[in-house]
């Protein structure tokens, strides 16, 4: 077995639980569409070594190896960056939706002391 | 037959207290619900002070979502029926009859722009991808529909029943992943045709980096809901094959 066989499985493993969160309702539709592309970049990359050889000639890095690894580190870093930023969003809504809860309960409690 | 009207309104200040006023006309306040879907402004106000049934969303969650607490509020108060109806005046409430007596022969009937009869004005690009998309969800539905994004609809009781434990919240995919929705569970849909007024506040998307977004996104949300099973919420329902047939 060649190691490109074992990359293109991994990939294609990626994809299926992808695929199979989808459709389960575990993963939203939001956040679907980038880890379908995700898995699929990563079968064609696995698939066809030469598209990187070509992409980091054109960029003119000696090693492909460099390119991957300098582009899977900033696309991790965009991601990350994305999930912080989404958390800071739950976050900020929960702190309303709690607080907007509190308010209307001691409304009520009031009420019922009337 | 009971029917439900569900105003979903985001920052509608503007123009909700006349809408409500025009729709008093054909339908009593009483049971009609805006569901304020986390508005700045003072539309959930207006719209109580008007004499309608306001449940607010702490925070914005969107129009499916707040259809999805439309038809809770529905089955918890027992009504039979709910009839989706935009805040921004662009439905006319004449209309309204014409979809509870449609019901007859559906249990999801939507108002369509296109159809024979339907007087609604707008660019050819739009026009040409609600037609395409309308195309594709014809084709799901297994029924002839020519405006399948139309918000103006009434879902009778079956429809009723699985959309409170089940609506679908993503942005766009509520008016079409419903209708794919509803035929999984067995739900019959059709459409008449309606007149629309102009939208009374913000623009239509109408370049065509945007339509042809809008169009991805939709077909997106079509191929996903070919694929997905049945959510878990209605699962048990399955189960039950009488229970649907009832």
């Amino acid at each position: 077995m060649t190691p490109q066989i074992l990359a293109i499985i991994m990939a294609a493993v990626l994809l299926v639980a992808v695929i199979l969160l989808l459709r389960s309702y575990v993963l939203p539709e939001k956040y679907a569409v980038i880890w379908i592309a995700a898995s699929v970049v990563a079968i064609v990359l696995s698939a066809w070594p030469g598209l990187l050889d070509a992409i980091a000639r054109f960029f003119g890095i000696a090693s492909s190896m460099n390119l991957l690894f300098v582009g899977g580190f900033f696309v991790m870093l965009l991601l990350l960056m994305q999930v912080t930023l989404e958390l800071a969003r739950t976050r900020d809504e929960l702190r309303r939706v709690v607080q907007r809860l509190a308010l209307d309960l001691e409304e009520t409690t009031s009420d019922d002391d009337d | 037959m009971r029917v439900l009207l569900a105003v979903p309104a985001l920052n509608e200040s503007a123009v909700i207290g006349t809408v409500l006023e025009t729709l008093a006309a054909t339908h009593p306040l009483s049971d009609v619900v805006v569901i304020d879907d986390g508005s700045q402004d003072d539309t959930a106000a207006i719209a109580r002070a008007a004499g309608a049934n306001v449940v607010s969303h702490a925070i914005n969650l969107g129009v499916g979502a707040a259809m999805g607490t439309a038809f809770k509020f529905a089955a918890h108060r027992g009504y039979d029926a709910v009839i989706q109806f935009d805040g921004d005046g662009q439905h006319r409430p004449e209309h309204i009859a014409e979809l509870v007596a449609a019901l007859d022969t559906a249990d999801i009937v939507i108002g369509s722009r296109f159809a024979d009869g339907g007087t609604f004005k707008s660019s050819a690009a739009r026009r040409g991808v609600q037609r395409f998309i309308a195309k594709v969800v014809s084709v799901y539905a297994r029924t002839k529909l020519t405006d399948a994004t139309s918000g103006f609809r009434i879902a009778g009781p079956r429809a009723l029943q699985v959309f409170a434990q089940h609506y679908p919240v993503e942005w766009l995919g509520d008016t079409v992943e419903s209708i794919v929705l509803a035929t999984r569970q067995g739900l019959v849909v059709r459409e008449i045709p309606v007149g629309m007024n102009e939208r009374a506040g913000g623009t239509p998307s109408q370049s065509v980096l945007r339509a042809t977004l809008y169009t991805g996104r939709i077909l997106f949300i079509l191929g996903l809901a070919s694929i997905r099973s049945v959510p878990p919420q209605l699962r048990r329902r399955r189960a039950e094959p009488a229970e649907v047939t009832a």
